[in-house]
């Protein structure tokens, strides 16, 4: 580092060239060229080549993928029109987007205010709640799967509220474990939104609920659609949970996929084709939100994962 | 929690006057935290600390007191038959975590899950230092490539999962790729190379992740470093070596913590790509407290493995949470 101090001049004639420069270009090198190239197209075809397969074997007969085909003999897009029934993928679909789409907004709000309160006031047991926040976003599932079924059980046994089986159980869940990572994004979000606005706001007579409402919110949409998109693929992406806590009827896309690949085994031959028109339908809306956010997501994994 | 419902409107100045006297002596003594007056310009009396009770009272039910229930169930003979009437269990103490450790696969899959995470983790660490330092200069289609890299990563695990298992099958894609330049590998999702499939899947999943956290560290870089190596008049091995992995140091080893969790704790990926009961050479922990629980009905061996699972977590978890300043508004991303 020591050279950054000793270079000080040389750098300043090295910044007459504009950015964009050849010669600017060179400074930021970091690869040669085919170094650089070989990595791309590497790195490229290892993403690629397995998603093309995706679409390639969806809309390819059974027959077809069974035997290794990678360019489909003879194409069909009839697995598209069955898979809402076959793997159950309709009511699937319609119950993630219902829980995951509730637990991110649920989520998102409850997580902006807890942040609210524990960016811009100070109290006894801060750190430790934030401290906490990180921690509980490691705590695996599998280590509480099993408590939390038996929890939701009892309030069946003993209260008389019917919780397993239904959207409610699956919700309140995804809702608590989304709340740590969620709320550690607005946390570091909030951090950088600059205080001044605020204490203009309380200067002319804001309360803390006003503050929040009429000056944080507005200014952190891009902090809350983050948290918000985060909670939604928690949602979204679980086997663990949906799996031991619906019953058909209440079953998430994943479940109905995993059910689904799983019952292929043996006897004749997979329906490999709508198992991949399946796999690439539920796996649509995710690609879709990510490509449209991208840049709010990245920063705010990197902020939520680094920090 | 809150008595007041702050609604009263406190002049900043006086507030902040209000409070300076006790800036110290609230959790003063962690690390971390800034002593000396702050220009908050709240009093102590209008702090909506109950907006803190909705999702701290959320993360009571439906984590803290689950986790205490899981560890008192670890210490009861727990079956299908006495689930239902879980409380009047008979109480075994420790016997449950006795036969976990001498008469289960518990240390087999202790040695799976971390053996697995590793190597994972050894091979997806250069390919995504690779792709950040190939991906941080300009050129033409940089973005459509970063999208691209990421695709890995966005895709859910289970979509991932069923895709390989698909890709897998004997004479499968996989295999018929691999036989045109002969290249006979065997069963991929059955018997003793499942591990190694895995290994493959995981990695192919997780490497962009540790490419973000890289990129997050490159673009920390100082553009005058670029230039006084250039001065230099380095090679670039060397100014990589020298110059730009010295910023990656702290990213990445916070991408090896991260990762190093997210491998131990997967759950999906090794179920949907093997199902259940797996291969006993994929029995990784999150399967093997699974299949105790959901299989053999074993809850309490179940709950006393999940809990040893919780200690062997708690080792990165403790060193991840050192290693993270929780109250840097100053240095983004510092970590020392």
């Amino acid at each position: 580092m020591s050279t950054t101090t000793a270079s000080r001049q040389g750098a300043a004639t090295f910044n007459v060239d504009r950015p964009g420069s050849h010669r600017q270009h060179e400074v930021l090198r970091l690869l040669p060229g085919p170094l650089l190239i070989f990595i791309l197209v590497f790195l490229g075809a290892l993403v690629l080549i397995p998603v093309l397969y995706i679409f390639l074997a969806s809309v390819n007969s059974d027959i077809g993928v069974a035997n290794g085909e990678f360019w489909p003999s003879s194409v069909t897009f009839e697995n598209y029109s069955k898979i809402w029934t076959s793997v159950g993928l309709a009511t699937g679909l319609t119950n993630s987007v219902l829980v995951a789409g509730s637990t991110a907004v649920v989520s998102a709000a409850l997580s902006i205010s807890t942040a609210f309160v524990l960016v811009r006031y100070t109290f006894r047991g801060r750190l430790t709640i934030l401290r906490g926040l990180l921690a509980l976003q490691s705590v695996p599932g599998t280590l509480m799967v099993l408590p939390v079924f038996v929890l939701f059980s009892s309030a069946s046994t003993y209260l008389g509220i019917q919780v397993i089986g239904t959207q409610w159980g699956l919700f309140v869940t995804y809702l608590t474990f989304a709340m740590p990572f969620s709320t550690w994004v607005m946390v570091t979000y909030l951090r950088g939104l600059p205080k001044e606005l605020e204490e203009a706001a309380r200067i002319d007579g804001a309360s803390n609920l006003g503050v929040l409402f009429r000056i944080v919110l507005p200014l952190s949409w891009p902090g809350i659609v983050v948290s918000g998109i985060f909670a939604f693929l928690l949602g979204w992406n679980d086997v663990l949970f949906a799996s031991v806590m619906t019953r058909p009827e209440s079953q998430t896309a994943a479940v109905a996929l995993q059910i689904f690949g799983a019952s292929q085994e043996g006897g004749a031959i997979p329906y490999y084709g709508q198992m991949m028109a399946a796999a690439l339908v539920c796996a649509a809306p995710v690609v879709i939100l990510y490509l449209i956010f991208q840049r709010y997501l990245v920063g705010g994994l990197t902020a939520g994962g680094v920090k | 929690m809150s008595t007041d419902t702050p609604h009263e409107v406190r002049p900043a100045a006086e507030s902040a006057a209000g409070r300076a006297p006790r800036n110290t002596n609230t959790t003063g003594h962690l690390p971390g935290r800034k002593d000396g007056p702050r220009r908050k310009g709240m009093s102590e009396r209008n702090r909506p600390l109950w907006m803190l009770i909705p999702g701290g009272v959320l993360m009571i039910i439906i984590i803290v007191v689950p986790l205490l229930l899981g560890i008192y169930m670890s210490t009861l003979n727990l079956d299908q038959y006495t689930l239902r009437k879980w409380v009047s269990a008979p109480f075994i103490g420790l016997d449950n975590f006795v036969e976990a450790v001498t008469n289960s696969p518990l240390l087999h899959a202790v040695w799976l899950s971390v053996s697995y995470s590793l190597l994972a983790m050894v091979v997806t660490l250069p390919l995504g230092i690779a792709a950040a330092v190939a991906t941080q200069n300009a050129f033409k289609g940089r973005a459509v490539i970063r999208s691209i890299f990421l695709i890995p990563y966005v895709l859910p695990s289970f979509v991932v999962a069923t895709v390989w298992r698909t890709m897998l099958q004997p004479g499968g894609i996989v295999d018929e790729a691999l036989g045109t330049v002969g290249i006979h590998v065997g069963l991929w999702l059955n018997g003793p190379q499942t591990f190694w499939t895995l290994v493959l899947v995981q990695i192919w999943a997780s490497w962009p992740f540790i490419y973000l956290l890289a990129l997050s560290g490159l673009q920390s870089v100082d553009h005058e470093v670029h230039e006084a190596s250039a001065l230099d008049g380095a090679l670039w091995w060397n100014k990589l070596r020298y110059v730009v992995f010295p910023y990656l140091k702290g990213p990445l080893a916070l991408a090896f913590l991260i990762g190093m969790l997210h491998h131990i704790n997967n759950f999906t990926l090794p179920y949907v790509l093997f199902g259940v009961p797996a291969p006993a050479d994929v029995e990784v922990l999150p399967i093997l407290t699974y299949v105790t629980s959901f299989q053999s009905f074993r809850f309490g061996l179940s709950a006393a493995m999940a809990f040893i699972s919780l200690v062997l977590i708690a080792i990165p978890l403790f060193v991840y949470l050192r290693a993270v300043k929780l109250d840097d508004a100053e240095t983004p991303g510092a970590k020392k």
